[in-house]
């Protein structure tokens, strides 16, 4: 850190300025049976990056996450207040169509979870909620969402068998396919490697590289060396709170907050 | 004999030990292949028994005893059509009843219903499941025959029979074939296939739906959080995700719940109507195999006994073509998966 050469480095990296705001983050509460689990959340994701969230178990990362499409609203006795402005439009507004936000935002969940289907029928099955497609546009679009999630090659031959025979980490990628296959315009990655193993787990952060070309990527994970790896700014939450928001640089060279330095030198969590 | 602490037993105890883990081993095996071998001798021995009882009516009356419809102790005569009609047909309607009905039930308790609720509705549930069948019969016989005597049938056989109250034939009778048959009557009672099978449902929805809805929690929730993600609704994620993830044990209910149907017979003896002429109509009334061996084991000797007991091998040849059904449908649906 000393280097003069190396801070000259990040100080340049720092000031390039970001992309424009996809998603913007403004006093977020939320609630589960009482229990106030985010206590007043901003922050602004930026368009076409890598925003990785971290912090340790139970702060609020995940929870954060699942009220980005809103999938908490499944359950009884939730409630998020505040405001979460996606392209102008608060996406909390009950009048907010749950269908166009789930086709808008993504989601893949930390265990790979294909459906009892085809490895075809997996992909194709998000498609038919929002699009009614010819087959052969189907087969299409199918066959880009496997190329995306670089799973193509290993599956163009067995699209018709079930995809539980997948290995774990072929089985998330497959997940991946599935949730680009709708073209959605923001990925919600919830701690998406934490199942699998080391090689797995590259081959996803490669592919979460090459990802963020097209999609607005937010990562929740635990795992500080896969943010530091593949994001372009980090988040670290600590108890429902935002403790600090900045470039992955910022935030594992010189972080601002004495908590977040504990953290990522590993002092608690 | 026994080894020091800290010591290695010797060889010889070493020897002894291993000689009588297998002796034990050997007879633990025996005892598991026995009590699995006590079923398929039971099985065996009951539909043995059964066709053995009921060679004369089969020697007699050979492949005819099948398809014949008469059923005569005055003359000796006797075939199965009638009692095998009654048994397929309510089982088939109780099915057609409970099956969506079940569902229902399971997917609001593990997929919609508030928590407080779940619990005690699930326990009625059971509760339901363990009311004596003679108790749905004498409903069904004193309450429910009588008000679809009067409330129900009148609606169906003029809308839908081929032998109206007025004489006028509804549409539906003069164009769709076979309905103006299934629902023509002018039995004047409420005792019939149609009642049977309908207190049938009612009996097999305990079983069905206590089953699907025990499966149903099993699917796991990131399965469901996946399709919701995807922009499922709460029907699709139960249609497209959780009954085909838990296919097999639905189809193991509905068909506990069919050989239930099949096989009843108190209530069935109490509903049906008992008779013994054939009628392709389901309001008017008929028999099922269960019943008319109820009704008439005790007083029949000779032909008509061995045609009882024909009878009740007809009845395990009937489940088992059901169960070999399910098992061939199963199959047919995970290739289409791509299994």
């Amino acid at each position: 850190m000393t280097d003069p050469a190396v801070a000259n480095h990040l100080a340049q990296t720092m000031a390039a300025p970001l992309a424009s705001t996809k998603m913007t983050v403004r006093d977020l509460h939320f609630y589960y049976n009482g229990f106030h689990a985010l206590k007043g959340i901003n922050m602004e994701v930026p368009e076409k990056k890598v925003t990785a969230i971290i912090g340790p178990s139970g702060c609020g990362k995940s929870t954060l996450l699942r009220i980005f499409n809103r999938i908490y609203a499944i359950y009884p006795k939730l409630e998020a207040k505040g405001e979460i402005v996606l392209d102008g439009e608060n996406i909390l507004d009950p009048g907010y169509s749950m269908n166009r936000l789930r086709s808008k935002v993504g989601m893949v969940f930390q265990k790979p979870v294909p459906f009892p289907m085809t490895i075809f029928e997996n992909v194709a099955y998000g498609i038919r909620h929002h699009e009614k497609l010819s087959k052969p546009d189907m087969d299409g679009r199918v066959e880009q969402a496997l190329r995306s999630a670089a799973l193509w090659d290993e599956v163009k031959d067995k699209l018709k068998q079930n995809a539980l025979g997948l290995s774990g980490g072929q089985q998330q990628r497959l997940c991946i396919a599935r949730a680009i296959a709708l073209r959605p315009e923001v990925l919600l990655l919830d701690e998406p490697t934490s199942a699998l193993d080391p090689i797995a787990t590259s081959r996803i952060e490669q592919l979460v590289e090459e990802l963020k070309n097209e999609f607005t990527i937010v990562i929740v994970t635990h795992n500080m060396q896969q943010a530091a790896r593949c994001s372009d700014l980090t988040a670290f939450m600590y108890m429902g709170e935002l403790i600090e928001f900045d470039r992955t640089e910022k935030i594992f060279t010189k972080p601002g907050k004495k908590q977040t330095e504990d953290y990522i030198t590993g002092r608690f969590g | 004999m026994s080894a020091q602490p800290g010591t290695i037993a010797p060889p010889m105890v070493v020897e002894q030990r291993t000689r009588r883990d297998a002796r034990q081993e050997l007879f633990f095996r025996w005892l598991l292949k026995g009590c699995a071998l006590l079923v398929l001798a039971s099985l065996l021995g009951a539909a043995g028994a059964t066709l053995w009882g009921g060679r004369e009516a089969f020697a007699k009356f050979g492949w005819h005893f099948l398809v014949s419809t008469a059923w005569d102790p005055g003359n000796d005569v006797y075939g199965a059509l009638v009692p095998v009609y009654g048994t397929i047909v309510t089982s088939l309607i109780a099915l057609l009843i409970a099956v969506p009905v079940s569902f229902g039930i399971a997917l609001y308790l593990s997929e919609v219903a508030p928590a407080w609720l779940r619990t005690p509705v699930s326990s009625a549930i059971e509760l339901l499941a363990g009311i004596p069948s003679i108790i749905y019969g004498m409903w069904g016989l004193f309450v429910f025959a009588p008000f679809f005597s009067a409330h129900i049938k009148p609606w169906l056989t003029n809308n839908l029979g081929n032998k109206p109250d007025d004489g006028k034939l509804s549409w539906v009778a003069q164009h769709v074939p076979f309905i103006g048959k299934l629902f023509g009557s002018d039995y004047p009672f409420g005792a019939s296939i149609l009642v049977a099978g309908i207190v049938l449902a009612i009996m097999i929805v305990p079983f069905i739906s206590s089953v699907m809805r025990e499966v149903f929690q099993t699917v796991p929730t990131r399965l469901k959080e996946s399709a919701y993600a995807l922009g499922s609704s709460t029907w699709e994620v139960s249609w497209d995700i959780v009954l085909p993830y838990t296919r097999s044990a639905v189809i193991g209910g509905i068909f506990l719940g069919l050989g239930r149907a099949l096989g009843e017979t108190m209530a069935v003896a109490f509903i049906i109507g008992n008779s013994m002429t054939f009628s392709a109509s389901l309001l008017d009334p008929g028999t099922s195999i269960a019943s008319t061996i109820a009704n008439q084991f005790s007083e029949a000797s000779g032909l008509q006994k061995s045609s009882l007991m024909a009878l009740a091998f007809l009845l395990f040849v009937v489940t088992f073509i059901v169960l070999l059904i399910a098992r061939l449908m199963l199959r047919q649906l995970k290739r289409k998966e791509g299994n």
